[in-house]
């Protein structure tokens, strides 16, 4: 019994130790995906770069990101030109090649997200700003980007928590984050279930986080909802 | 003084069907302006070929004296200068028949977001000029609610004010009271009549005939894309109307 709770306790203290390798992929991977994700969605509003777009968005939505992560880390590294090239201090790293999937791959799902918001904001609201004068800039500003905000944000949110729970696909590519670690103690202890249950409570609480965090700004940008 | 505004041989077209055949109107500063028409009279779309939310497939239109910038070489209707373009439809203001508040915005917030994001006005300026706007159009509590919390009339009224922000040389009207309860219908006219007293130059959109026969300055019959006749009140409501302008009135 006291070997049981000096394992699970051990066990527990490698796997906080892991919690901000996943919590930095967690965030740079959102902050990463959803600037690329604006990008994506600024290039579908001009005709020249639409098909662009639409490749982008065709190609990390439908393939796997478990296979996008391999490739990125054994693929690229393959390559004579990226690995004599000027990237590959930072691209023989697994944490940056998991990110660089993460982020690819989330910023597909999050521009259709976001394109679908900004074709919802009312036209109604758009005229407005448009009869006053407003230039395109300030439209963008003061009308559009907040009203797509509240329009995108329980999509966006449920994007999100699909990211956290993502970012285990990184142990797949030596990251030794909370499921990485996981499988470390695995792999010398063979005690499967206790050691996953533990992981599985590190990422609810994360997302869990996560969730009451997006229902406090959902709240408060309800206020001016439409009715 | 130069005309608010000046609208010669302008013709819309959607599609296949042209929704305007050749309209036009001039309105002197103080005019109250109504347009009657049966619905696809195009009375609507005119209206909003003003401030140039449509572009019109021919002819011009001047605000206060400028010129829109838009060009009809090649065919299909042209912005050939945005800023231009901003810049005169920030002399005027429209009132929308959704009211199209801004929802993200508390009331005071959609009043002065013109003055301030378009004409520069100093915020703390262009706040206690929003507090005088909204007491006279009966809403000086309501600074901090949101648009979702009035009910129709009073988002309508929050409307007017958000238009009179800029003190337009021009206002338009598109059915300002078409989505309105009857019993709210009147004290948005009410106020549109205050307005026609001090002189505002009006272009309004209605269904309401009482406001068309006792406020307007001129009466517009539009009737498919044209000017089937127009004058004053009393003329137009009078023994001389024309035949097709009885029939509208009939309906």
């Amino acid at each position: 019994m006291n070997d049981e709770i000096a394992f699970l306790a051990a066990t527990a203290l490698a796997i906080a130790r892991a919690l901000p390798v996943t919590l930095l992929l967690a965030l740079a991977g959102a902050l990463g995906a959803s600037l690329l994700a604006a990008l994506l969605v600024a290039a579908h509003q001009t005709r020249a770069l639409r098909p662009l777009a639409r490749a982008w968005i065709f190609v990390f939505r439908g393939t796997p990101l478990l296979l996008q992560m391999a490739m990125v880390y054994y693929g690229l590294g393959a390559l004579d030109a990226v690995r004599h090239g000027p990237l590959w201090p930072l691209l023989r790293e697994p944490l940056v090649c998991a990110w660089l999937a993460l982020a690819c791959c989330c910023s597909a799902y999050i521009a259709e997200v976001l394109r679908a918001a900004l074709a919802a904001v009312p036209r109604g609201q758009i005229e407005a700003a448009l009869a006053c004068g407003m230039n395109r800039r300030t439209r963008l500003i003061r009308v559009i980007v907040p009203q797509l905000v509240r329009l995108a944000l329980p999509a966006y949110g449920n994007e999100l928590v699909m990211l956290v729970k993502s970012t285990s696909l990184a142990s797949t590519i030596t990251v030794v984050d909370v499921t990485g670690v996981a499988q470390l103690v695995i792999a010398h202890s063979y005690r499967t279930i206790e050691v996953f249950c533990l992981a599985a409570a590190v990422y609810l609480a994360l997302t869990a986080a996560l969730t009451a965090a997006l229902r406090l700004i959902e709240r408060r940008l309800a206020q001016g909802a439409l009715p | 003084m130069t005309e608010p505004l000046r609208a010669r041989g302008i013709i819309k077209r959607f599609g296949p069907r042209e929704v305007l055949r050749g309209v036009d109107l001039d309105a002197q500063a103080g005019d109250v302006i109504t347009i009657l028409g049966g619905s696809g009279s195009g009375k609507s779309t005119f209206l909003r070929c003003c401030n140039l939310l449509e572009l019109p497939d021919a002819g011009t239109i001047s605000i206060a004296g400028t010129p829109a910038p838009l060009s009809h070489a090649g065919g299909a209707p042209r912005v050939t200068d945005q800023r231009a373009l901003g810049a005169l439809r920030a002399r005027t203001a429209m009132v929308f028949q959704n009211f199209n508040l801004w929802s993200h915005m508390r009331v005071i917030d959609n009043v002065i977001a013109a003055p301030v994001h378009v004409h520069g006005t100093p915020r703390a300026a262009a706040i206690e000029r929003a507090h005088a706007l909204l007491a006279k159009v009966g809403m000086a509590g309501f600074a901090d609610h949101w648009p979702r919390q009035l009910s129709g009339g009073q988002q309508q009224r929050v409307a007017i004010a958000r238009a009179l922000a800029t003190d337009p040389a021009l206002m338009l009207f598109d059915e300002p009271t078409s989505a309105l309860d009857p019993e709210r219908v009147r004290e948005v006219l009410d106020l549109m009549r205050a307005l026609a007293e001090e002189g505002r130059t009006m272009l309004v959109v209605t269904h309401e005939m009482a406001f068309a026969r006792e406020v307007s300055t001129r009466v517009v019959h539009l009737r498919d894309g044209v000017i089937e006749s127009s004058g004053p009140p009393a003329q137009m409501f009078g023994a001389d109307a024309t035949a097709a302008f009885r029939a509208f009135l009939a309906h």
